[in-house]
């Protein structure tokens, strides 16, 4: 339950991302640092404490933005069974396939936003979303995997040390 | 198995959140959401703006050699332009004395707000603002910048809080029309491309340069309220429509404050 100490972090990423993303765009998209973190964690950490954070954050960011209370939610789902490439193990490295996930979570983040803005009546331009928004972001959100894979590896490697010498202590 | 079903109950609840959300339940907890985070959101902008100057400046640099050069051989046309404008005023002036004609124009009255965040998904074009319903922002106001330009709409207002749908919002619609020519069309907003106005008769004459402003057809928008110039004009003569690009005046993506038209009111038309 230690990981629930990184919820105000997780809520300062979405708050961050809300006030300053839209001014820092590249490829004509915005990244979305909450998607990168979240698949990160779930990659290097496993699933089960993203299942916590997913409807945190995802609320959250919800709140203080124009979409509907729950769209983020639904939108970051696929990041729980995304992670479960990490148990298949494709390759030595963990990097890359967590940068193969965020692409991947990416894409089925802004179809099933998609999908959800046209269902309540606010949609935006199918045919030109594809080349315009969902490969540019998948790619953007790609590159700064980076910034936010590191840290979580990071934090993980030094939380699984001090663990044993915890256990003795006690 | 237990993943599956944390799924499905998260699914069904996010499912409930956006029902309850469209029915406007959920405003009063938005409204305490944004009170709560928008001095933070205010924040993070301020302190991240240099950088986003910065970036700015290093991708525009080009553009802003160009606008330069292009700006100073306005001003040198504009300034010929005033000066018989001024001489066009003082007879104008004369003329209307002479008649004892008097203008009546009712006053425009505007609530100033701030611009408290922009909305971060990439499929659309919004802007949050400091202003709500308990400062008398109803849905559909119309929203300009400090410079007079249009801006966009009212499209969600909270009780301390109000959305504003931007003119290059997808789904943005602005009947338009273009001053010199009179010829009239639709400006849309579009994903990342600014914005283009549509069905133009082809046999109108646009060039770029051209000033566009809303015509008032419609009813939402007050006449004559300028939204940019043509910078090109696409189409083929075998073509029922043309078709042009609209920069905008106002410069969307670095709004800070804007103008909240409350003394217009939007008519919504319904056909006989």
């Amino acid at each position: 339950m230690r990981y629930l100490l990184f919820v105000p972090l997780i809520l300062f990423v979405a708050l961050a991302q809300v006030a300053t993303a839209p001014y820092f765009p590249l490829l004509g998209v915005t990244a979305n640092p909450l998607l990168v973190l979240l698949m990160c964690w779930a990659m290097v950490r496993g699933p089960r404490e993203t299942m916590i954070l997913i409807p945190l954050a995802g609320t959250f960011k919800d709140l203080i933005t124009t979409d509907p209370v729950g769209v983020s939610v639904l939108a970051l789902l696929p990041i729980v069974p995304l992670a479960a490439i990490r148990e298949r193990r494709p390759t030595e490295s963990e990097f890359l396939p967590t940068l193969a996930a965020v692409a991947a979570a990416s894409l089925s983040y802004h179809l099933l936003y998609m999908i959800i803005l046209t269902a309540v009546g606010d949609g935006p331009p199918w045919l030109k979303s594809p080349m315009r928004v969902l490969l540019p972001a998948a790619l953007l959100n790609a590159l700064i995997t980076p910034i936010f894979y590191l840290p979580v590896r990071w934090a993980t490697t030094l939380s699984e040390m001090a663990r044993p010498s915890m256990r003795v202590l006690g | 198995m237990r993943t599956l079903v944390w799924l499905l109950v998260v699914g069904l609840v996010a499912l409930l959140g956006i029902a309850l959300s469209q029915s406007g339940a959920l405003d009063p907890l938005k409204n305490g959401a944004l009170t709560v985070a928008s001095p933070f959101e205010r924040g993070l902008r301020t302190a991240a703006s240099p950088a986003a100057d910065f970036l700015d400046n290093v991708a525009d640099r080009q553009d802003l050699e160009d606008e330069n050069r292009l700006l100073r051989q306005q001003i040198e046309e504009l300034t010929a332009q005033i000066a018989d404008l001024k001489e066009a005023q003082f007879t104008a002036a004369d003329l209307a004395e002479l008649a004892e004609v008097e203008e009546s124009r009712p006053d425009d009255q505007f609530l100033t707000a701030r611009v408290i965040a922009r909305d971060p998904s990439n499929l659309k074009e919004r802007l949050a603002i400091d202003r709500g319903s308990s400062d008398g922002i109803s849905e559909g106001m119309v929203v300009m910048s400090e410079g007079g330009s249009l801006v966009g709409v009212i499209s969600k207002a909270l009780n301390d809080f109000a959305w504003v749908t931007l003119i290059t919002d997808p789904n943005s619609n602005v009947n338009a029309m273009v001053l010199e020519s009179r010829a009239q069309g639709v400006v849309s907003g579009s994903l990342h491309d600014g914005l283009s106005m549509d069905l133009i008769p082809q046999e109108a004459e646009v060039e770029p340069g051209d000033t566009v402003a809303t015509s008032g057809l419609g009813g939402n928008f007050p006449q004559a309220l300028l939204i940019g110039q043509v910078a090109a004009v696409r189409g083929e003569q075998q073509d029922v429509f043309k078709e042009a690009e609209v920069e905008p005046a106002a410069s969307l993506s670095r709004l800070e404050n804007v103008l909240i038209l409350i003394s217009f009111t939007a008519t919504h038309l319904v056909s006989p």
